[in-house]
């Protein structure tokens, strides 16, 4: 087997005998990475309507579904709506910490099952119970960490009572958001990055952070455009006005 | 099976390709599609252009600290829980994988769609070590249950028409299905989502890897990705020691135009960033996380006359603009890597010699190089690939005779002048309408397709003379 120091070895000896194509100095970078995502924030707090503008466009052109509620009251009764029309019967959400809502009285009694990932350091039995569900479920609700305009992007990190898998098992999700979540570009989300991996804190709070770009699709069968091939068959947003 | 294949020699590989009337309508239809939707992708999107030479600048330079980014990856994994590979050979990055599958009891893996492990035919070799792959990818899928390759890097099963795939999903999984692409998807997602939540393993590859943070890297439409790094308890990752980056910042100038080189997409439906095995608190994720850095064959290019073909993203953009290749597709080229980059990236891998033929399967034009998201110039070493399958006398003799003499002639006024000469006489019965056509002995296979203007009957240096004398 060859060691870590064998194989550098070998790369050692083959960057020695070039100096490169050209001359390419790194990408600059801020130097404060909390700082620089701070900047972007303030900026938001001014540009968010416009941001969200381009999000609706960006995210309906993915097929993405757009709803905007006043507050947090009215989103259960949305998610109570896609369901119904989709006759769902089986709902996945975020933990209530995570998500900033309770979904389980307000759809319990609109007769749908839900289920809410586990708190805290959830164990094997935990896990696999929470698996299950996730497996069955119709719907899966959850929230979002930015929501990216110029390309309709959700992005959601791991963690916590915010399981991986709910915005990809059921076949439809939905994602609840306020406008302390946009941001404009993929540079500014770069920023955003960096400030998340550079706070010990947050550094190593979930394993995945995902781009979700509309729902799953696929061409691979005569080019023709198929949706939810392995994920969510539709995406919705709802966009909460007082969050 | 690429062995098979290679026995039969790659003109009657290519000739074969072009009597097959269904592929050229496939190839036709797919290429012409994905050059429409990138170029619309890139008229849309004037940053783009600024954002390519920043994110070759970020390979080359990435490539000028290698050994420093590849620590530092190393380094970041594994404090993130995860364990790292190093395998200077492709059947060591192989044995890597099988070894885990044994220690772990691993029965079944599933795969998304991965170059990287199609380059090591790690399939193959799972199988005869009793572990059951199972590709997810759809293309992929279809494409491994009719025991074939992919025939292009982003849409392997081009070459396949929903009438082939109705029958093959009818036989091998038991039923009748219509010949619909919705249906038969429909058949794939209900088919692989047992196979995800049964699965030991889940093996990718990696579009890209932060080095600072050690993330690696997943774009794909489909969500198999994510599927495979979410459910089996242990995720392997196979990778191009090539595809770290430094940071963050870069990863984001590339997902700006890697989606939009490959798909027309501004992103893919979805990238994931996988940062270590499931962390405390996590619902899910795996218990284990390797990371395989597999060099086979790519140090030596570093100071190599391919270098510049490391910094490629796999987005399959060359492929659809390339005049060989829209002709006679992926699988005339015998390789895993088709397409104009995919001769280079075969010569990094298998050397020169493999790729003697396939070296000419190129007409120069630049297309590819126009296209490519980081402007790898693959015409210029196409020609460095040609001339150094002369100097080592790889190409056959006849063509090393060929050019040697052109060279001495070329080089000479006088033999040139000669040459003319000669040469106008001996075209005369060749000659029609002002063109050469249909050359004798072997000479014919090359005006068996095209024309060559013939030699003046007053070269520009003699008409030359005339001009001076006032």
């Amino acid at each position: 087997m060859t060691s870590r120091a064998e194989f550098l070895r070998s790369v050692r000896r083959e960057m020695a005998e070039t100096r490169g194509l050209f001359d390419a100095p790194p990408v600059p970078r801020p130097a404060d990475a909390g700082q620089a995502a701070e900047v972007v924030r303030r900026q938001m707090l001014e540009r968010w309507p416009q941001a969200l503008e381009r999000f609706r466009e960006e995210f309906e052109r993915v097929t993405g579904v757009f709803h905007r509620v006043a507050n947090m009251d009215e989103v259960p009764g949305v998610i109570g709506r896609i369901a119904g029309d989709r006759q769902a019967k089986s709902v996945l959400s975020w933990h209530p910490e995570a998500l900033g809502l309770d979904l389980r009285a307000s759809l319990g009694a609109e007769g749908l099952s839900v289920t809410v990932a586990p708190e805290g350091d959830p164990d094997g039995a935990t896990r696999a119970m929470h698996r299950d569900a996730a497996a069955r479920a119709e719907i899966g609700v959850t929230g979002v960490d930015w929501a990216l305009s110029e390309t309709g992007t959700l992005v959601l990190v791991s963690g916590r009572g915010r399981p991986r898998s709910t915005s990809l098992l059921p076949a439809t999700h939905v994602a609840v958001f306020g406008r302390d979540r946009l941001v404009e570009s993929l540079e500014q989300m770069g920023l955003m990055l960096e400030a998340l991996h550079a706070d010990p804190a947050l550094s190593m709070s979930g394993a995945v952070i995902n781009f979700i770009t509309g729902p799953s699709r696929t061409a691979d069968i005569e080019l023709t455009l198929t949706r939810g091939v392995h994920g969510p068959k539709e995406v919705h947003a709802i966009f909460v006005d007082a969050r | 099976m690429s062995d098979a294949r290679l026995r039969t020699p790659f003109p009657e590989r290519a000739h074969a390709a072009l009597e097959d009337a269904h592929l050229q309508e496939a190839l036709g239809i797919a290429t012409t599609k994905f050059i429409g939707l990138r170029r619309e992708s890139f008229a849309g999107f004037p940053e783009g252009e600024a954002l390519r030479d920043r994110a070759r600048a970020i390979k080359e330079g990435t490539l000028q600290q290698l050994d420093r980014h590849l620590e530092r990856l190393a380094d970041s994994i594994e404090r993130l829980g995860g364990h790292v590979h190093w395998a200077a050979t492709g059947e060591e990055a192989r044995d890597i994988v099988l070894r885990l599958c044994r220690d772990k009891g691993v029965r079944m893996a599933v795969k998304s769609k991965s170059m990287a492990t199609e380059e090591i035919e790690l399939n193959d070799a799972l199988e005869a070590a009793g572990v059951k792959p199972v590709e997810t990818d759809l293309g992929e899928y279809i494409i491994q249950l009719a025991h074939e390759k992919p025939s292009h890097i982003i849409a392997p099963a081009i070459h396949k028409t929903k009438g082939q795939v109705a029958d093959l999903f009818s036989k091998e999984l038991g039923g009748r299905f219509e010949a619909d692409p919705e249906v038969l998807t429909a058949v794939a997602r209900k088919e692989l989502r047992q196979k995800f939540l049964d699965a030991d393993m889940g093996i990718t590859g990696a579009n890209f890897a932060v080095a600072e943070t050690g993330t690696i890297v997943l774009v794909t439409n489909e969500g198999n990705g994510r599927m495979v790094t979410s459910l089996p308890r242990i995720h392997v990752a196979v990778m191009g020691m090539e595809k770290v980056i430094p940071t963050m910042t870069d990863l984001m100038v590339f997902l700006a135009i890697l989606a939009r080189s490959a798909t027309g997409q501004k992103l893919s439906s979805y990238t994931t960033l996988v940062r270590g095995p499931r962390q405390p608190g996590e619902t899910e994720g795996p218990e284990e996380l390797h990371l395989i850095l597999m060099d086979n064959g790519r140090t030596r290019q570093i100071a190599g006359t391919l270098r510049e073909a490391l910094y490629c993203l796999r987005c399959g953009a060359c492929l659809n603009v390339c005049p060989v290749y829209r002709q006679i597709g992926g699988h005339a080229y015998g390789h895993t890597y088709p397409g104009p980059i995919g001769i280079l990236l075969t010569a990094m891998l298998k050397g020169a010699a493999s790729v003697k033929d396939l070296a000419h399967a190129s007409s120069l034009c630049g297309a590819c190089k126009d296209v490519c998201p980081v402007r790898i110039d693959i015409p210029r070493m196409l020609v460095d690939l040609r001339e150094q399958l002369d100097r080592e006398k790889i190409a056959p003799w006849p063509e090393r005779m060929v050019f040697r003499l052109a060279r001495r002639i070329m080089t000479s006024p006088a033999l040139f002048r000669l040459g003319a000469s000669l040469g106008r006489v001996a075209q005369r019965p060749f000659v029609r309408n002002g063109r050469v056509r249909g050359l004798p002995l072997f000479f014919g296979k090359w005006t068996r397709t095209r024309d060559l203007p013939p030699v003046a009957s007053r070269t520009f240096s003699e008409r030359w003379k005339d001009l001076e004398r006032p």
